[in-house]
């Protein structure tokens, strides 16, 4: 290096690029913290995007799994059977900068360096596809509460486990839902639709779900547009003015936060307007709601998550969540992640040890009782994802967000069209 | 389409263009004159969104207004940054992989300083003329757009002003033409180099600042239009103002209505096939392809 950098003209102070470099590269592999497995506690990565695209749910994610993380080591730890005693849990964190190739690295050395007993990552898709290719080779259970593409479930893996139901599911749900919207009368049958979606799998499973429902609906609604764009996208003028020409009666979108804002921004500025408008997942987030104002108004989510939902067991997580954290969890990223980690703490209570293949075994098996999904029970289906209901929430005028769908767990009703 | 969805497509690219050119035009300047690529533009970018924003949310101050008082801010900041850090590279005609990693690895130290000071917070800037728009029978243009493209079309003719007509732009293009010839006769290539990345840091920050109209941002902001910046000024002309404002247009009009016949999913690869292309067949981009066409006329 020092050749490199003082080999071409002579020059005082190469000192001061090569300190330089130095910090920008340690600030680049993201905060580690040495540490170690060990005997006396049970261990557990965390990776997760706390810079970048993704930083603002990675961080909710990270916070959840904290949460919970604490409340057990309140409680004493979890209990390991061949240690005859409970152990603390200790916590390394690693931030990936939502990158895929930095977060498939970091998984793969809090794997074999770090040794710990489990992994929580896999915010987002992208970056969950990248990580899960090294729980199998370490045998090393990971979880993710943030992950829902199917393509991930669907390789065979076996120490991978995704908390969230999957996208398809959350396409067809949507559907679902404008077809019980037509039933109702607020919405026409024959409706034409606009599919834009980034260009990932989550994407791919979304546009799947969608038109899967409309396949087997008949007459309800036609898609008269399917795109995808690519993540991180700094102008969607044109992919709007294709959407505007194809005179779509329903916007439905599958985009993560960054993009969600910036699309909604330009779709608000060319003055689109129809009688539904979706995100997939994104709607209610309150740094989308500070950056738009009531430019999210009217926005449906199918969600895996509010806190809204008629459980104790979501009150009280809200309760904690704000007595840790001086604030309420933003949209669903810190519930899932709680769960994700509650149910590995059981699945090791239950394996009785820290080894990778019992807690494996374990998780294939475990039911997480009062978790905070819908219908609060929280099991992994054969390939390791889990499967249960979406919720689809509204954000209304003056800040509210209801959720209108399903009808038991509804706490307001939908306002469609568009006003 | 209809004919006036052309029109407000075309509209859309040259307003794209004017957001385009505001960013890609600091990192020309620095090209040109001390051949760094400077990676750490985004990190600049960035700042001077979060300048606008800090005026914005604290004073109550426009971030129009916010704009323009980064130009000194940012100007000052520069000649900071170049007395610390880039006076002391060796010297170069072509980049040097000293510079490359000196300026990303800056880049990442102002990325972690903006996460310590701002956190991963998506920060923005909501005003009532963020989704104001201009209708013309059915064309529609966002008010916040055409303050940006207006402002990005202001700069590049102060630039070229300063460029052809201050004592300081002549000494630029001297370096750029041919440093050791200006040197012979006179040119203090140190000072200007100095004030030619004040002048070069003082745009970004400008453009930062205008771009904090247009996006939500958080201390990654910049990483995208830093690609795009490239592809700009390769396409233009490593040192050219005029040749920025040319490669804007071409690779927003490209962007914009390609989308029309191919896949939205193929913008970026659109992009970087141009990048690609022009490097393979005209290397001096468009500007040096007219220069070369006037010679021969």
């Amino acid at each position: 290096m020092k050749k490199v950098l003082c080999s071409v003209g002579t020059y005082r102070h190469c000192g001061v690029a090569r300190a330089l470099l130095v910090i920008g590269f340690l600030a680049f592999l993201g905060g580690s913290k040495p540490a170690t497995a060990a005997d006396d506690a049970i261990t557990i990565g965390i990776v997760m995007p706390t810079t970048g695209r993704e930083a603002k749910p990675g961080q909710y994610q990270k916070e959840g799994v904290e949460l919970a993380i604490k409340q057990l080591n309140d409680q004493g730890g979890i209990f390991v059977r061949e240690k005859g005693k409970k152990l603390p849990i200790k916590e390394i964190f690693y931030d990936n900068g939502s990158d895929s190739a930095k977060a498939a690295a970091l998984v793969e050395r809090v794997m074999s360096s770090d040794h710990v007993t489990a992994v929580i990552g896999g915010y987002s898709t992208a970056l969950a596809e990248a990580e899960s290719v090294m729980p199998d080779r370490y045998q090393t259970p990971w979880l993710t509460g943030g992950a829902a593409a199917t393509s991930i479930y669907s390789r065979g893996y076996k120490y991978i486990f995704g908390c969230l139901s999957p996208i398809a599911l959350l396409g067809s749900t949507t559907a679902e839902f404008l077809g019980g919207l037509v039933d109702q009368g607020k919405l026409k049958k024959g409706l034409k639709v606009a599919l834009v979606v980034e260009n990932t799998d989550h994407g791919v499973d979304y546009v799947n779900g969608v038109q899967d429902w409309i396949s087997k609906h008949s007459g309800y609604f036609t898609v008269v547009l399917s795109e995808k764009f690519e993540l991180g996208g700094t102008d969607f003028s044109g992919l709007l003015q294709k959407v505007k020409t194809a005179k779509a009666d329903i916007f439905l979108s599958d985009a993560h936060l960054q993009d969600y804002i910036t699309m909604q921004r330009q779709y608000l500025q060319a003055g689109l307007h129809h009688q539904v408008i979706s995100y997939g997942a994104r709607g209610p987030e309150a740094d989308a709601r500070k950056a738009l104002g009531a430019g999210t108004d009217y926005i449906l989510a199918a969600l895996w998550w509010s806190d809204k939902l008629p459980y104790p067991q979501v009150q009280k997580f809200v309760a904690d969540y704000k007595a840790m954290f001086n604030r309420g969890p933003d949209s669903w990223y810190a519930a899932t992640a709680y769960d994700a980690m509650r149910i590995l703490a059981q699945s090791i209570e239950a394996a009785g040890s820290t080894n990778g293949s019992k807690i494996r075994d374990a998780l294939a098996k475990a039911q997480l009782k009062e978790a905070l999904i819908p219908g609060g029970v929280l099991k992994f289906g054969s390939n390791g994802q889990a499967g249960y209901p979406f919720l689809v929430t509204q954000n209304q005028p003056g800040d509210k967000v209801e959720i209108v769908y399903p009808k038991d767990a509804a706490t307001g009703s939908a306002v469609a069209p568009i006003p | 389409m209809t004919a006036s969805d052309y029109l407000d497509l075309f509209i859309k690219a040259l307003l794209l263009a004017g957001i385009y050119a505001a960013m890609a035009v600091g990192m020309t300047v620095i090209y040109g004159v001390m051949k760094i690529v400077n990676l750490a533009h985004a990190g600049f970018l960035m700042l001077g969104a979060y300048f606008a924003y800090e005026l914005y949310e604290r004073f109550h101050i426009d971030p129009v207004l916010g704009a323009v008082l980064a130009l000194p801010a940012f100007f000052l900041f520069g000649i900071g940054v170049h007395a610390v850090l880039i006076r002391w590279l060796p010297k170069s005609d072509t980049p040097t992989l000293a510079s490359l990693l000196l300026m990303f690895g800056f880049w990442l130290v102002l990325q972690n300083l903006g996460y310590l000071i701002w956190g991963n917070e998506e920060s923005s800037i909501l005003m009532p003329r963020t989704f104001a728009s201009l209708h013309i029978g059915e064309i529609t243009i966002p008010k916040v757009s055409l303050i940006v493209f207006g402002a990005a079309v202001i700069s590049l003719i102060v630039l070229q002003i300063i460029f052809n007509r201050s004592w300081f732009g002549r000494a630029m293009r001297s370096l750029i033409q041919n440093p050791y010839a200006a040197q012979i006769v006179g040119v203090d290539d140190r000072r200007t180099s100095r004030l030619s990345f004040g002048l070069g840091t003082a745009f970004a920050g400008f453009a930062g600042a205008l771009l904090s109209m247009l996006y939500s941002f958080n201390p990654d902001f910049g990483r995208p239009f830093l690609l795009r910046s490239f592809v700009i000024i390769v396409l233009g002309g490593l040192e050219s103002v005029s040749g920025v404002a040319l490669g804007a247009v071409v690779l927003a009009l490209l962007e914009t209505f390609s989308v029309q016949v191919l896949p939205a999913s193929y913008q970026p690869a659109i992009s970087f096939a141009l990048l690609v292309l022009v490097l393979l067949v005209m290397p001096k981009g468009i500007a040096g392809l007219l220069q070369r066409k006037r010679r021969v006329a």
